[in-house]
């Protein structure tokens, strides 16, 4: 009795694991504008990986800050340099859950993520409105949100104090295919 | 009772299994990302250190716009001249043609040098395996002096003697977040035209630092030794010690040095001072370069 009580449990944890879905999006696009009356300023990272993960409608993202494209060249060295210090964090990263989330819907679901994104060394709870697509089985989640450099203990001069915004306006869109470990 | 026991630790170990399944999350995205990650900043942020090149190219379409003056006094306390007894200033235009190639031209108002350059990037430092630990450059400069006076007063009608040339390889290295090391064995064919026994040929290496003391701003030094200086005369080996402050698009150097030529040949081969404070000996210098983007990299 009790050999086959293991083995059942054996199996199901066997069958949960393969059932464990995940989807990964590999060339997911970041991007974040800083609108200010003297400068606009607007930067691209179309290399950013997310993961999904349908057994808890857990998702995450990593992103290299280096990666990011801006108009300017200098601008990207300035931002990897003296902003972001990307040689001390390289990336910056979201966790968190999708709310409410029906897998097998069909139909453009607008959900709330919950989660904790973390940039230069500092962690920061956001709650995001996205549009999860589920277009023949491809799924995309697509948004945008808006953060304050302030809560990222970024050192800007006072000089361009009037060239970056106080609130850094964010747009992604992840469009996922299945991740085979 | 054992079974019981056994059914729990399993359900435990499950639930656990679960836990560390929305953990591993970002864990996957990082080995993921494993490959990619080999990128370090710049190990300068200038085209210069102080007054020599650094490793460092400018992208493509960027159009730097390169001021360079030194301001000195002449000796004794009876100097009546505004702010420096005298100036010279270098006005330069340095452009990027590809992300590796740079090319520039300049003239000094001081010593009626024009001199051009051009300047590859040949590799850049990586982190990681199989990833390269230097950054190297190549520069390769000329310079005409139009000078009627000075040196050239004597043999004025052999033209090629008027020319210079600089072959650099400069090679740094970024050694932590803060600490940039660059060293540059350098090579110039020069006729200083005083002396027909004159060396025409200059070996030379240069070693220039820089330690970033905020986000924007680095304490930067350079030297270059001469292994074979001109005998005619008295030659000092140039050094400069300065603040480099970068932000956006305007870059500012100050230093203090004991060269006023700001062209590689002529610092190289001929600064007639050496490094004190006294007047003539110190001299003020001023970098200023505005960085003009022509490409914007949003729209490749």
């Amino acid at each position: 009795m009790s050999r086959i009580t293991i083995i059942f449990l054996f199996v199901c944890s066997v069958l949960s694991a393969q059932e464990s879905k995940k989807l990964i999006a590999r060339q997911g696009q970041v991007s974040f504008f800083s609108y200010t009356s003297v400068e606009n300023i607007k930067a691209e990272n179309n290399q950013v990986l997310s993961i999904i993960d349908f057994n808890n409608n857990s998702i995450a993202v990593s992103m290299l800050m280096n990666a990011f494209v801006f108009e300017k060249a200098l601008m990207r060295e300035h931002f990897n340099e003296s902003y972001i210090e990307s040689d001390i964090y390289p990336t910056a990263t979201f966790e968190g859950d999708i709310l409410d989330f029906d897998p097998n819907s069909k139909t453009i679901q607008t959900k709330i993520i919950k989660g904790v994104f973390e940039m230069h060394g500092q962690k920061e709870e956001l709650e995001i409105k996205v549009k999860v697509a589920n277009n023949n089985g491809v799924f995309s989640v697509s948004g945008s949100f808006e953060t304050l450099v302030k809560s990222y203990d970024i050192n800007i001069p006072p000089l361009l104090a009037g060239n970056i915004a106080k609130s850094i306006e964010v747009n992604f869109k992840f469009e996922y295919e299945p991740y085979e470990n | 009772m054992k079974t019981k026991t056994i059914i729990c630790a399993i359900v435990l170990l499950l639930g656990c299994a679960n836990l560390l399944n929305s953990q591993e999350l970002l864990d996957i995205l990082k080995q993921e990302q494993k490959d990619s990650a080999r990128y370090v900043t710049p190990a300068f942020k200038m085209t210069r250190i102080a007054f020599g090149h650094s490793t460092e190219v400018r992208a493509k379409g960027v159009l730097e716009f390169f001021t360079a003056t030194r301001f000195w006094n002449f000796p004794g306390d009876r100097s009546e001249s505004f702010v420096a007894d005298k100036v010279t200033t270098r006005i330069a235009l340095e452009y990027g043609i590809t992300d590796r190639l740079s090319f520039g031209v300049g003239g000094t108002t001081f010593d009626g040098l024009f001199d051009g350059y051009l300047k590859y990037r040949l590799v850049s430092q990586g982190k990681g395996q199989k990833t390269n630990p230097f950054n190297i450059t190549l520069f390769q400069g000329a310079s005409y002096n139009s000078s009627s006076g000075s040196i050239y007063s004597n043999n004025a009608s052999i033209s090629s003697d008027r020319f210079a040339y600089t072959t650099q390889v400069l090679i740094s290295r970024k050694f932590s977040k803060k600490f940039s090391f660059q060293v540059t064995p350098t090579f110039v064919h020069k006729s200083l035209g005083l002396n027909a026994s004159d060396n025409k040929n200059f070996v030379a290496i240069g070693f220039g630092a820089r330690y970033k003391i905020g986000p924007h701003m680095s304490l930067v030094s350079e030297y270059y030794r001469t292994l074979n200086p001109v005998e005619s005369f008295d030659t000092f080996d140039p050094f400069a010690i300065g603040v480099n402050w970068e932000v956006g698009d305007i870059l500012i150097q100050l230093m203090l040095t004991n060269t006023r030529n700001m062209v590689e040949d002529t610092f190289i081969t001929q600064t007639r001072n050496n490094f004190n404070f006294k007047d003539p000996n110190l001299h003020f210098g001023f970098n200023a370069t505005y960085v003009i983007h022509f490409n914007n990299k949003l729209k490749n």
